[in-house]
Formats: C-alpha cells, sequence, structure tokens
C-alpha cells in the first residue's frame, strides 16, 4: 500500500485544526454579519479554509509513494531538553548555572564526544552570555541562585 | 521633501557615527551568516529581534536591514566554494560558481558575485528611491479595500508563485493567519483562543515565533547536516582579479540581473529566491553559448546574483510605502518598526522622514562599506566555512532563550519557544514553509481590520472588493494565480498517471 506518510499527517492534522477552530470560533465567539464581523467571523473562516487545504493535501498523498524520513531523535530531544531546562531554571538556579547545564545538555547531541570540549564551550558560551545580556544590555536577570 | 534631497539628507543622518556602527556591524554579521551553512538571515534577525528594545529605532532597522543584504552577499561564498547555498537566494550560484571553482578560478567567481552584488544594490537603491515615494503619494488613496485586497495578493503570490505544492504554502499562510488571531480582538475586546492563558493576551509572541521557526528547528536541522560540509578551497586574494575579457562578461548580466531583481523583488509575494532563478534562465537565454551554462558560464554568477541583491532592496518599497511586507523577512523589518512605534505605510514619509531616508540612505552606505570590507576580508570569510557547526549552535540555542526572555521576562515565552520549535521541525517533514506561516502571521490582524473596515464601509456587500478598479485588479490577479497554480497540479498529476 502506498502513502505519502508525511504528507498524509500534515494534511490530516491541518484538517483538524482548522476544523478544531471553526467549530471553537461559532462555539465561543460572535460572528455578526458581513457588514458587522464579529470577533468569531474571521477565524471561523480561516478554519474552514485549512481545513479544505488539509482535505486538498492529504487526498492526494493516499496514491502515492512518499520519500523516506529521518527524523533526527538524538538532536531533537537534545536542544529541547536544553531549552526546558534553561526555561525551567533560569530564575530557580540563576544565569551562569543554567547556561552550563544547558550548553551541556545541548552538546549531548554533537558528534564530538570529547567531555573536555563540552565543558571549555559551556564555559565560553556562559561567559559570552553573561557579558553580552547581564552586563551589555543590563538585562534584569539573576545570575546566582537565591540571588 | 524629493527623493534626491531625501537622500542626502538620509545620508547624513546614516553617517553619524551611533548609526553608522550598527550599519557595520549589521552587514558583517549578515556576511558571516550568510557564508555559513545552517543560519540564515531569517533566524539571524529574530535573533536580533529583542536586542533591538536597546537601540534607537534608527540604529535597530538599520542594523537588521544591513543583516539582511549582508547575507545576499556571503550567501554567494559557500554556494561557490561547496556547492552548499549559504541562503536560498543564491542556490542558483551553484549551477556556475562552483563549476568556476573547480576549474581554479574561485577566486573569478566570487569577484563576480561581490561586483555583481554590489551593482545589483545600488541599482535597487535607485528603483527605492524613485518607486517608494510615487507608490506613497499614489497609497494614500488607498482604502481600506484596496489594502486589503492587496495584502491577500501578496499572500497567494507568495505561496504559489514558483511553489511546487501551492496548498502547502497557502495552508501555511492561513494557519500563520489563524495565529495571527490569537489575543485580544480590538474591534470587540473578545479574547480569542487564548485558553485562559494570560500571556496570550497579546497574541503570540512575534520574536518567540520567529525564534522557535527559525532559530530552534533550523539548529536542530543542521546538526548532522551542517558537519558534513567539506574542506573549502584557499583563496588567495590576487586569485581574485579577472582577465580582460572575463570582466567584460560582468556588466551586461549584472544589469539585466539587477533590472529582473528590482522589479520582482518590489512586487508583493515574489522574492529574491525567484528572482535569482528568472535571471538565470534569461542569461542562458540571450547568451551566445547557452551550452557553457552549468560548466562555469561567468554571466550564470554574474546574472543571479545581482538579481537576488536587488530584490533584497527593492523589497523595501511595498514595506515602507505601504506598510506591507512581501516577504516573511520583510514581515519581520516591520515587526521591528511597529515594535518601535513606527507605523511604515504611505504616511511615513512624511510623519518619520528621518526613519525613512536614514534607512535608505544606510543602504547606500552599507553596500559600498559591503564591497570595500568583503573583497580583501575575502580569504577570512572563506575560514569561516571551516567552523564546525557544533561550536556555534549550544551558543545560538541559550542566545534565543534570552532574547525572548528580555522581551518582557516571562518564563512562558520560552517554554512556547521550545514547542514552536518542535512544530517548525515537524513542519520541515512535510516540506511546509515556516517562513508563510510567519508572514501571514504579521499580515493577519492587518488584513482582518482592513476587511472588516472595507465591509463595513460598504454596508457588507462584499462586492467592493470587485467595483474599486484597483482592489479588482488586485483580486482578479490573486484569484488568477490560483487557478493557474491548480492548473500546474493538476497538469503533473495526470501526467503521472499516463
Amino acid at each position: 500500500m502506498k502513502r505519502d506518510i508525511p504528507d498524509l499527517a500534515g494534511g490530516v492534522l491541518l484538517a483538524a485544526i482548522g476544523l478544531f477552530v471553526t467549530f471553537y470560533a461559532v462555539g465561543h465567539y460572535e460572528i455578526g454579519s458581513l457588514r458587522r464581523m464579529g470577533p468569531g467571523f474571521f477565524p471561523a473562516f480561516l478554519g474552514g479554509v485549512l481545513a479544505a487545504l488539509g482535505v486538498m493535501i492529504a487526498l492526494p498523498a493516499l496514491g502515492r509513494q512518499g520519500e523516506a524520513i529521518r527524523i533526527a531523535w538524538k538532536e531533537c530531544l537534545a536542544v529541547l531538553a536544553a531549552l526546558l531546562v534553561f526555561a525551567a531554571g533560569l530564575n530557580q538556579v540563576g544565569l551562569v548555572l543554567v547556561t552550563l547545564a544547558s550548553v551541556l545538555i545541548a552538546t549531548l547531541a554533537a558528534p564530538d564526544c570529547r567531555i573536555g570540549w563540552r565543558i571549555a564551550l559551556a564555559v565560553i558560551v556562559t561567559i559570552l552570555s553573561v557579558a553580552v545580556f547581564s552586563f551589555g544590555l543590563k538585562m534584569t536577570v539573576p545570575l546566582w541562585p537565591g540571588r | 521633501m524629493s527623493g534626491w534631497d531625501g537622500f542626502l539628507h538620509g545620508l547624513s543622518l546614516a553617517a553619524q557615527p551611533d548609526v553608522l556602527i550598527y550599519c557595520v556591524f549589521g552587514v558583517l554579521l549578515g556576511t558571516f551568516v550568510g557564508v555559513l551553512p545552517g543560519i540564515g538571515a531569517m533566524a539571524t534577525i529574530s535573533l536580533l529581534l529583542p536586542i533591538t528594545y536597546y537601540l534607537s529605532p534608527e540604529a535597530a532597522l538599520v542594523m537588521l536591514a544591513g543583516v539582511y543584504y549582508g547575507s545576499q552577499y556571503g550567501g554567494a561564498v559557500a554556494s561557490i566554494l561547496l556547492r552548499l547555498p549559504g541562503t536560498p537566494q543564491s542556490a542558483v550560484t551553484t549551477l556556475d560558481g562552483y563549476p568556476l571553482a573547480q576549474q581554479g578560478r574561485a577566486g573569478v567567481a566570487l569577484f563576480t558575485s561581490m561586483i555583481s552584488s554590489f551593482s545589483g544594490s545600488m541599482i535597487g537603491i535607485f528603483v527605492l528611491i524613485v518607486l517608494s515615494g510615487a507608490l506613497a503619494r499614489a497609497a494614500i488613496a488607498f482604502g481600506a479595500a484596496e489594502y486589503a485586497a492587496m495584502m491577500i495578493l501578496g499572500l497567494v503570490a507568495a505561496s504559489t508563485v514558483g511553489a511546487k505544492h501551492p496548498a502547502k504554502g497557502l495552508a501555511m499562510v492561513v494557519l500563520g493567519l489563524i495565529l495571527g488571531c490569537v489575543g485580544t480582538d480590538v474591534n470587540s475586546g473578545v479574547q480569542r483562543f487564548t485558553f485562559g492563558q494570560t500571556e496570550l493576551m497579546d497574541g503570540v509572541n512575534l520574536v518567540a515565533l520567529a525564534m522557535g521557526l527559525f532559530g530552534v528547528a533550523e539548529v536542530i536541522a543542521n546538526i548532522r547536516v551542517a558537519e558534513r560540509t567539506g574542506v573549502p578551497p584557499r583563496v588567495a586574494l590576487r586569485e581574485l582579479l579577472p582577465s580582460r575579457s572575463e570582466l567584460r562578461r560582468i556588466p551586461f548580466p549584472a544589469l539585466r540581473g539587477a533590472s529582473l531583481g528590482s522589479f520582482f523583488g518590489a512586487l508583493p509575494g515574489t522574492g529574491s529566491t525567484i528572482s535569482s532563478f528568472l535571471a538565470y534562465a534569461v542569461e542562458r537565454r540571450v547568451s551566445r553559448h547557452p551550452e557553457q551554462f552549468g560548466t562555469g558560464a561567468i554571466e550564470g554568477v554574474a546574472g543571479p546574483e545581482a538579481a537576488n541583491n536587488a530584490a533584497a532592496i527593492s523589497a523595501f518599497v511595498p514595506t515602507l510605502a505601504l506598510g506591507i511586507p512581501g516577504d516573511p523577512i520583510m514581515a519581520l523589518m516591520l515587526g521591528a518598526l511597529v515594535i518601535h512605534g513606527v507605523q511604515p505605510g504611505p504616511l511615513m514619509l512624511e510623519a518619520r522622514p528621518d526613519m525613512f531616508w536614514g534607512l535608505i540612505a544606510s543602504f547606500g552606505i552599507g553596500n559600498v562599506l559591503l564591497l570595500i570590507l568583503n573583497l580583501p576580508l575575502i580569504g577570512i570569510w572563506v575560514s569561516m566555512l571551516r567552523i564546525p557547526f557544533r561550536w556555534l549552535y549550544p551558543a545560538i540555542l541559550i542566545f534565543v532563550c534570552l532574547g525572548v526572555y528580555s522581551v518582557r521576562g516571562s518564563s512562558f515565552d520560552m517554554f512556547a519557544v521550545a514547542l514552536i520549535g518542535l512544530i517548525g521541525y515537524a513542519l520541515s517533514f512535510a516540506r511546509f514553509n515556516p517562513a508563510l506561516l510567519l508572514l501571514g502571521f504579521v499580515l493577519g490582524p492587518l488584513i482582518e481590520t482592513n476587511l472588516r473596515r472595507a465591509l463595513l464601509i460598504a454596508r457588507g456587500d462584499p462586492m467592493v472588493f470587485l467595483q474599486r478598479p484597483i482592489a479588482a485588479a488586485f483580486m482578479v490577479v490573486a484569484a488568477g494565480l490560483i487557478v493557474m497554480s491548480l492548473v500546474q497540479v493538476i497538469r503533473r498529476q495526470s501526467n503521472r498517471a499516463v
């Protein structure tokens, strides 16, 4: 059975988002008339268009072979983990520690595996970010835990 | 103020040290990220967007614009040396630039691209001065219907012209328009799609959206890819100079490319990438030796490089004169202007002449700087290609987080960046273009406001878009583009079935 999985999934997902937007807008916001559009008019209309486009993308994908996709799992996880740690930790442990931790996590995805290089990079990026954002731009952000 | 007086006045403003320094920084950074495959102007401008809060509006815009046209210069370097376009706009340059490099003529190809880029930019600036003033004057007569129709045309053109999958492009635009609805509705004060999150009351944060889609998603996609770039050859300064017969092959292709680029750049929706492809096709058509193309024809480098630079400059015409960005990068520029309380449009020329002319004059200064700096620095730019991506991306990630946090000190926005980055990465699998999503997002509120106003004035009669001649022309072209791309898709599918 031939399927273009990325197109099929993408189209179906877009159609679902479109339908949700339309129904949510109709259910929660006033639609109004063409003359006096309510807040729900534009999103409800757009949701319908998106749903139609999603179907247009998904239907032809049923009968053809898609390209094989390779998801960069390791890279994706490392980057997301680094971002989440940074977002959660910035106000808790301060800029210095959170930057060190995030860079170390992010480098897990790098092809170069030497630990010395990772630590060196983490220190350099930390110095840079403190210099640019804390001293340079005078951003109010805690540098160390507990201020 | 007439065009040339304005430009001269602008020169005196843009040459002030506190603006000039950001111009220099912008063009150098632009060249740097243009040279490096894996980071583009889009990601860099999103990264810099929060930093511009700390600058004067003039300095901010001059810097961001410098990054954009600087990256057009840099993009050719990797195209020529590694057959790996540093920016999508310079993808065509690989066709003849790389064969030239393999024949040991890399220096000549680089010189050609630099000098053509410069002439393209200069012609683009000329067109910008002439057109934007005239357009701004004409646009004062534009009503809400014309604005709405023009933006719809821009979005349709951006997603269908030259696109392989117009439905995907349109879907991204519509998704962007929907995202633009999130937040407080200006007309009624109703909170739309905020799901009780107070952070969403002002809408989805432009900086978070741009950084997630371009910063984070590009980092994920490029960690592995960018490691396999290969080693660029060394280029010495004296290798740059072309022979006299080669030199003679540059001016006319550059001129043709620049005219083409200025024209298509100024149209909404058709940007510098399309211009460079068109310029290449034109050069091959008019050449007396079309068989040389693809094997190292100077014309094949000069035409496209002039075209993409001219288009990058003339793209500012609709952005500044009408307040309507024609491509996603211009959408970010518009966002930056609005952040600083400058509303681009026909009235900007009257209300903020300093800003308007200062910015245009800075293009002239920036391009002269690029020409003076890039030729001697070419060895340094080439050696930049040896920096492994793994040295850069952790810093990019940290700067993304801090940048988005600096906007309003919100941890919510940092989590949003991670989520948007994941979505952006997922979009790339089905070849959805996130740049179109961003264009829709920026234009969404503008379209909705003008649509509602136009229909209110017309007492709810949708025929208003066909009765007013200018609006009707925009709508007819937009409908024509949709029909054309439909025909194209159906023809392709029936070909496959046979």
